[in-house]
């Protein structure tokens, strides 16, 4: 299946685009799509969103579409054709 | 030497009467550190006990606290900041306002925790503390100068760069109500207190010193320190999202939910707001990173502005909050002209959050025709003219004309001015004008923003847990609690001094370990996480009774009319709003939660008594 990662900051000038066409086994849910990114884009995206020290990921926001799901419990949310994923920037602070 | 069981601290502040130009030093105890640490904490007590309840925040009788904390001046990071504490003009309560630079530090270096300014002089001051030596100098000549040039002329007066200058511009000087003071680059911001200042004749306070801050165990420091910067090294927050894009990042973060207040929060999503973005702003303004004092986060920007009307325009920012005000809140994008507007604040000296809220309030009443050309002094007001904003920045600052007086009397004031209706969109609470973080899209932080001793601050609760999905935003359960507990974690750092901003290291729900080693470390006092959580929530009801002294009750603790009846209209959030019955709902949890009456907001003798607030007892029965 086919979805669309839109990012900003960080994310973006690791991806390159701020919105990046991807390809994903069917019923993937939003850790494989971690791991495909970590996998692709390695340490320099592992960075923005993974602890260094314990190797989790830090709480932030994702939006599928347009409804919003949260790292710290909604990560084996599958996704579906066409969805466009939008990934928050994990800034405390402000 | 001090007389102080505990490290970290210098141990004496100094008091400074501008009346009869006297000082003398006032000795901390134990017993004070202990119960309210420092900062906010001890400055809320002591302005407790030396105010008489009802004063007026302009006369010689209101008094004026610098003051630092145990763990400023040490290499604890983001320990970089000093506070300044009154009762403020803006909200007639108790007041903190921090800021982040070198002056805190360097005060104590020079060899005071800090300064209680009392009384008022007849002519400009302004105050020297030279290794701990004190001098209060003539300064007739720097009076209507600006926050950077007199930082400038007492450099040159004083013979070295190397001193730390705290100023006020010409808007302290005209005692408008939401005045600034400037560290250096950085703004002691909000609540007004720039205008304390200037009702007591006092230009600037310089400090220079070259002492040091004692801890109890070097070795154990520095062990806790590697930890510490390890930490902040590891998180995406500290390490990779701050030193690059800074608060600005928050411009499309917020937007991208449907949180970012729009042509005076008639909306919360800007469609056009790529061009007030941090990634924007990092290509076309950003020359280089910045740091506060300590600080591995590097998250402050050098700004300068590279072509058009404000060409060579240099800033450290903007800030988000700057671009929320300055910018989207007064329907523009217009990156350079915010970048412009926020230096212009900080030189005639006001806070920018109030200006830019200020001048869209005054847009709304002029296109709703509430004011006219009269009350403009002929100025069309619409949301969109960038043209607008630096011009009406510096009436207020110089309270020109009709506007510039109705402006630098703060939105509160203004719209009771303005009558027929304006308070409902009136964007403040107590006086304070709400900064840019969403209300309606976050319902614990919109609590925060009721209940805030100081108003609509964005520091006495935060929007982080909310905006990550630490904990669900589309729920009003729990959020009692939620809100109290952080509450307790800004209040303890206010106290110590820390910087909010690393909340992940601190917090970012409550009061965690990382902060409570960091103050044992500095101090020697081996608190238990839950001993510091009580020390907080003392402080806390503190300020509670400060407030609740001068006539603040449960229907104080509110929210304006648009947040609560106009659900936002597109984006993301849509549909998002806090109902008066919502937020009803919400206080009671939050009072349950403290152990405060219900019906009025006050804390209970239980409460007082088990926190070791005895002696407000009294004054709590006698309201
Ligand atoms: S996080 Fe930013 S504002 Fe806070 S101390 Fe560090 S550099 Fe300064």
């Amino acid at each position: 299946m086919k979805i669309t990662i839109k990012s900003f900051a960080n994310i973006r000038d690791v991806l390159g685009q701020a919105e990046l066409p991807m390809e994903l086994a069917p019923r993937a849910t939003l850790t494989d799509l971690f791991t495909r990114l970590n996998s692709e884009y390695g340490e320099n995206f592992n960075r923005q969103v993974y602890d260094q020290l314990s190797g989790e990921l830090v709480p932030f926001l994702i939006l599928i579409n347009d409804k919003t799901y949260r790292t710290t419990v909604d990560m084996d949310t599958p996704l579906s054709d066409g969805d466009v994923v939008t990934i928050m920037i994990p800034f405390d602070g402000g | 030497m001090n007389s102080l069981t505990y490290k970290g601290y210098i141990g004496k502040i100094l008091r400074v009467n501008l009346t009869d130009g006297t000082w003398s030093d006032f000795s901390l105890t134990d017993e004070l550190v202990e119960k309210y640490i420092g900062g906010a904490g001890l400055a809320a007590r002591i302005l407790y006990d030396e105010l008489e309840p009802g004063v007026d925040p302009l006369s010689p009788e209101n008094k004026a606290i610098f003051l630092t904390g145990p763990v400023n001046g040490t290499m604890i990071p983001a320990a970089s900041r000093v506070g300044l504490y009154a009762k403020s003009p803006l909200t007639n309560s108790f007041f903190h306002s921090s800021a982040g630079g070198h002056f805190g530090a360097e005060l104590k270096y020079a060899g005071y925790d800090g300064i209680i300014l009392e009384g008022a002089s007849e002519k400009p001051v302004y105050l020297f503390i030279d290794e701990g030596n004190v001098e209060l100098r003539d300064a007739s000549h720097l009076w209507g100068l600006d926050s950077n040039t007199v930082q400038h002329e007492m450099h040159e007066e004083l013979g070295s760069e190397e001193i730390h200058i705290a100023a006020i511009g010409p808007a302290g000087e005209n005692l408008v109500r939401f005045a600034c003071v400037i560290c250096g680059c950085r703004a002691l911001g909000r609540g007004g207190l720039g205008a304390v200042l200037g009702s007591k004749k006092v230009k600037a306070v310089a400090v220079r010193g070259q002492g040091s801050v004692e801890v109890p165990d070097m070795r154990k420091m520095r062990l806790l320190l590697d930890e510490l910067f390890a930490k902040f090294n590891a998180n995406p927050s500290t390490s990779e999202i701050m030193p690059r894009y800074g608060t600005p990042v928050l411009v499309n973060a917020n937007n991208t939910l449907g949180m970012f207040g729009h042509n005076n929060w008639q909306d919360e999503f800007y469609t056009e707001s790529e061009g007030l973005s941090g990634e924007t702003m990092r290509k076309q303004l950003v020359k280089r990173d910045k740091s506060c004092f300590a600080c591995p986060a590097r998250c402050s920007k050098f700004s300068i502005v590279g072509e058009g009307q404000n060409e060579g325009c240099c800033v450290e920012g903007p800030e988000y909050e700057d671009i929320f005000s300055l910018g989207s809140m007064c329907g523009h994008n217009n990156l350079d002209v915010v970048a412009a507007g926020e230096r212009l604040c900080d030189d005639i000296g006001v806070d920018a959050i109030e200006a830019g809220v200020s001048i869209a309030f005054a847009m709304e009443c002029y296109e709703k025709g509430l004011i006219t050309d009269k009350e403009t002094d002929g100025i069309e007001l619409r949301f969109g003219r960038d043209d607008l904003i630096l011009p009406l920045i510096e009436k207020m600052g110089r309270r020109e004309g009709n506007l510039g007086n109705l402006l630098a009397e703060g939105v509160k004031r203004a719209s009771e001015q303005v009558g027929q209706g304006s308070e409902f969109f009136a964007m403040q609470n107590k006086g304070l004008t709400f900064p840019g973080h969403s209300a309606r899209g976050m319902p614990g932080f919109a609590l925060g923003y009721a209940t805030g001793p100081r108003g609509a601050s964005h520091h006495d609760s935060r929007p982080t847990g909310e905006r990550t999905g630490l904990v669900k935003r589309d729920t009003i359960e729990g959020k009692g609690e939620y809100t109290a507990r952080i509450n307790h974690l800004n209040i303890l750092t206010d106290s110590m001094i820390v910087c909010h901003l690393p909340e992940a290291i601190w917090g970012p729900l409550d009061i965690t370990d990382n902060v409570v080693r960091c103050l044992n470390a500095v101090t020697g006092m081996d608190l238990t996480l839950d001993q510091a959580r009580k020390t907080a929530e003392r402080i806390w009801n503190m300020i509670r009774m400060f407030s609740v002294r001068e006539g603040y009750r449960r229907e104080h603790d509110t929210l304006p009319g648009r947040f609560m009846e106009e659900p936002i209209k597109t984006g993301p959030s849509k549909g998002m709003v806090i109902s008066r019955e919502m937020l009803d709902y919400m206080l009671d949890q939050y009072y349950e939660f403290r152990g405060w009456d219900k019906e009025t907001g006050v804390p209970t003798r239980e409460k007082l008594e088990e926190l070791g607030l005895e002696d407000l007892t009294e004054d709590a029965a006698n309201l």
